[in-house]
């Protein structure tokens, strides 16, 4: 892959060029372009071949987080069976996490895949916010401030799992609603996020996102016939905190396969470099061509005032 | 405005001296030198007037509502659609179209091309109006609108692609109103202003020229946010700027080509002989501009084509949708342009610029809605939500009006400058 | 007939103490309490009467005890190191398997590598990952309350008094 490498080489010297040129861009984008995710950061790897479907996460998270009442209780199961717009049930300003079946041809139990932030790597969430409400902590969560948000849901478009949510409810407090991995309840007192402790099959494991990877990779080898030879989120998006096995394909397990191997922010990377060349090249290059523009002008009137000397 | 037409051969008040000697006061010059009973009259007698009051009587209510209930009394508040038709009409729709300050700014101050001087302050305008409503759509839209000036003053984000619009748009659009305001100062008669705001025009459009072309194509940018959402024929990660700012050119061009137009058509009695003289000409000039920058669309978009190798989405669906895309929004006004330019059709340009303004919010709306999520399903907005957008669109139109009306955008002033 | 679950322990440790474990000598069923009542965990649920005497005559013991009742391991991944292990001091299932999980220790102790079972599930874990697939397998009750019923704490939990509580089919 030559032509992605030099790309990438280019692309460093247009963010140290952007460095240089706005100071105020450095730390961020230097640190960018070199983040790797934080070496003990937490993670949870969900094994869907575990999953029974029995909605204690859901019901968990509405207790730790507070959140609304449900419409239906967590133990009424005819809630996989709905649809929006043909789409399975997915996350809203009432519920952080959700979990859907999944009916494969071919496989005798239906599965059941819970969803959730993923707590990325290198959020795309985050980098796409222009306030700065989100923040990667060092334990792995992707935590967001509602006092610095202004609503403009960007966040949202970006996000390659469509977690983050708005309370579009509220008109006077209104906020993004999504899962903070339990941040400032349990994770920061080295706990396991609700879901996690309520899950009856252990279908979640906490743990250091590289022993999780490292957990992974040992349950496909001891059970090659049970599981996909892939982990679901180790590179997807830049890898995130949260990741999954599956004993089908992924795509048929809901999965979005199409998201990319790598951070969303490289995408707007090769935008973010060329600014700060506009910034410098454009005022010399049309003054220049309004002095050429100009010329005739001026050498019309230097003539005239010589002639009438 | 009839009886303009009807009673008087001279426009009115293009000077602050009236006929009698006196000098006009504010309210007369508001009044356009009506009474206020002839004003009413003449307002009351137009059925474009009904039409407006008819959108503000519904859309007025439903905007109340959407600040006092919240956004999702308005619209289907949707979190996988979370831009609406709020920002894909109004931000990622007029922005384009305003792009004709600045290239218009360009053409006369940098290059140097006095013939479209006749035309430029509506260009100007053009642009001021559009961003600042475009602004407007954005504090519609925006969950918490009391904190717009946050990105700017609170907390800061500068790592990421709004950012950049967030404050090229801000800068832009003072820069706008110093450029637009040399028309107001002559009108309000305060020469010291005008004469600071001459001297600094160039510096003025340069900064327009680095603003635009790094906010349009930002805005296209925040398209790259969402490589997985958008439909691969409708973003092409390294080109997206580039499209988005390659087309905002012909864009900004035809709004002032359809603006000039419709200036010439229904306000004829403010314009003076120097506009109305030389609209077509420019709108000729304006056309070939127009011709070229849809030829480079055209070919820079294929080539987003062959550069991620989508060759094969052509043959589905989306393919043919995209397709008729181009060839409705690019191909069409790009013929129409060029044979009427070299035929010196003036019509025809004005009906291409028409097309590609119409094909420019089609491409948009695309964009930022139509062929977002395209794996998913197409929501449709709800019918409050298409309300409060031609309502705020009317409010442009009635802000546009009555600039145009008072101030010397289509004559010049025959009072000292 | 109901045996509390402390005296079972009581008496087999008692009873593995008196006896110094040969290979020779597996545990049996008959070795076995006829009923275990499951509460270690019963906060949400009620306690869990198990019939083990029923289930030993579904299942071999090493279906559920892995190799620590003697029998031989047929598991690949565990016949690696447990192909002849000889029974074991500790059979019940709480006595490997932590009521307590993911606590901090624990997890900074998976990322030792010479640490072997760093996937051993816990306590809940280990109950449900080994009695749902064979009651799945076997048509047995699989719905959470085919096996306990919810407390009050559990029907709060699960927000079953709120709203449509009639369309609620546990």
């Amino acid at each position: 892959m030559p032509t992605l490498i030099d790309r990438r080489r280019f692309l460093r010297g247009g963010l140290l060029a952007s460095a240089a040129a706005t100071v105020s861009l450095a730390p961020a984008q230097t640190e960018a372009a070199s983040f790797e995710g934080y070496p003990n950061a937490m993670g949870v790897l969900v094994d869907l071949s575990r999953c029974v479907g029995c909605r204690s996460c859901e019901a968990a998270c509405n207790k730790e987080q507070q959140l609304p009442a449900p419409e239906k209780p967590f133990n009424d199961f005819s809630v996989f069976d709905e649809l929006h717009h043909g789409q399975k049930r997915r996350t809203d300003e009432t519920r952080y996490t959700v979990v859907n079946r999944y009916d494969i041809p071919g496989r005798e139990h239906p599965l059941f895949r819970k969803i959730q932030c993923n707590h990325c790597q290198e959020p795309a969430c985050l980098t796409s916010c222009f306030v700065n409400a989100y923040t990667k902590t060092p334990e792995g969560a992707v935590v967001y401030d509602p006092d610095v948000c202004v609503g403009c849901r960007t966040c949202m478009i970006a996000c390659p799992f469509l977690i983050p949510t708005f309370r579009y409810s509220s008109a006077f407090k209104p906020r993004i609603m999504k899962c903070v991995f339990c941040y400032d309840t349990r994770l920061t007192k080295g706990l396991p996020p609700a879901c996690v402790e309520a899950c009856p099959q252990e279908a979640l494991t906490f743990g250091r996102r590289s022993d999780l990877v490292t957990m992974g990779r040992q349950r496909i080898r001891e059970n090659p016939s049970a599981y996909v030879d892939h982990i679901y989120g180790e590179h997807e998006a830049g890898g995130t905190a949260w990741m999954y096995l599956s004993p089908a394909p992924f795509d048929q397990a809901g999965f979005d396969t199409s998201v990319p191997k790598e951070p969303i922010l490289n995408y707007v990377k090769d935008f973010l470099g060329i600014v700060p060349m506009v910034l410098t090249i454009w005022p010399a290059l049309f003054a220049g061509f309004h002095l050429l523009a100009h010329r005739k002008e001026k050498m019309q009137q230097v003539n005239k005032n010589e002639g009438e000397v | 405005m009839r009886t303009f037409i009807a009673n008087n051969q001279v426009i009115p008040i293009t000077n602050h001296l009236r006929p009698d000697g006196g000098r006009w006061t504010i309210r007369e010059k508001l009044l356009l030198g009506l009474s206020w009973d002839q004003y009413r009259a003449q307002f009351l007698r137009n059925p474009v007037n009904w039409a407006l009051c008819f959108v503000f009587a519904v859309g007025v209510p439903i905007l109340l509502q959407r600040y006092l209930f919240g956004l999702g009394s308005i619209t289907h508040a949707s979190n996988d659609y979370p831009w609406g038709l709020f920002l894909g009409f109004g931000l990622f729709g007029m922005v384009p179209l305003s792009a004709s300050g600045f290239l218009l700014g360009t053409t006369v101050e940098i290059f140097g091309r006095k013939d479209f001087v006749p035309i430029e302050r509506l260009a100007l305008l053009n642009g001021l109006l559009g961003y600042f409503f475009a602004v407007v759509y954005l504090e519609v839209d925006l969950g918490m609108p009391w904190r717009l000036y946050y990105p700017m003053f609170v907390s800061l984000g500068p790592a990421a692609v709004l950012f950049l619009v967030a404050w090229h748009v801000a800068t832009y659009l003072s820069v706008q109103i110093a450029e637009v305001s040399s028309a107001y100062f002559e009108w309000t008669g305060w020469l010291k202003g005008k004469r600071f705001v001459r001297s600094i025009t160039i510096g003025l459009t340069i900064a327009g020229i680095i603003l635009s072309t790094l906010h349009q194509g930002a805005l296209g940018a925040l398209f790259n946010y969402a490589p997985a959402k958008v439909h691969p024929l409708w973003l092409s990660a390294s080109f997206q700027w580039i499209h988005f700012f390659c087309s905002a050119i012909f864009a900004g061009l035809s709004m002032v080509i359809v603006a000039g137009a419709l200036c010439k058509r229904h306000l004829a009695w403010r314009c003076d002989r120097r506009f109305l003289d030389n609209v077509d000409q420019c709108t000729l000039g304006l056309g070939k501009g127009c011709a070229y920058a849809l030829i480079t669309y055209l070919v820079i978009k294929v080539v987003g084509v062959a550069h991620d190798n989508e060759w094969a989405y052509l043959l589905t669906g989306w393919g043919r949708y995209f397709l008729l895309e181009m060839a409705l929004a690019v191909v069409l006004p790009m013929c129409l342009f060029a044979y009427g330019v070299k035929h010196r059709r003036v019509g025809l340009v004005r009906w291409a610029a028409l097309i590609s303004v119409l094909g420019i919010v089609w491409n948009r709306l695309n964009t930022a809605m139509i062929c977002f999520n395209w794996q998913l399903y197409r929501e449709v907005p709800h019918w409050k939500e298409i309300w409060v957008t031609v309502t705020i669109f009317a409010l442009y139109f009635v802000v546009y009006r009555f600039i145009l009306y008072r101030l010397p955008i289509l004559y010049q002033w025959q009072g000292e400058k | 007939m109901r045996t509390p679950p402390r005296t079972v322990l009581a008496a087999a440790v008692l009873l593995l103490a008196g006896t110094p474990p040969l290979p020779g000598l597996a545990l049996d069923q008959y070795d076995a309490p006829e009923t275990v009542v499951i509460d270690s965990l019963a906060r949400l649920y009620q306690p869990v009467r198990f019939s083990h005497i029923r289930h030993t005559k579904l299942a071999r013991c090493k279906d559920c005890h892995h190799h620590t009742t003697g029998q031989e391991d047929t598991d690949s991944n565990c016949f690696r190191c447990h192909a002849y292990s000889p029974e074991a001091s500790i059979v019940s299932c709480k006595d490997c398997h932590t009521g307590k999980q993911f606590y901090p220790e624990q997890v900074a102790a998976a990322g030792n590598p010479n640490l072997y079972h760093i996937d051993k599930p816990g306590l809940k874990g280990a109950y449900h990952l080994n009695c749902i697939p064979c009651h799945v397998k076997k048509n047995a009750p699989s719905g959470c309350e085919g096996c306990h019923a919810l407390t009050d704490a559990g029907r709060a939990f699960f927000r079953v008094d709120s709203k449509n509580r009639g369309s609620a089919t546990p």
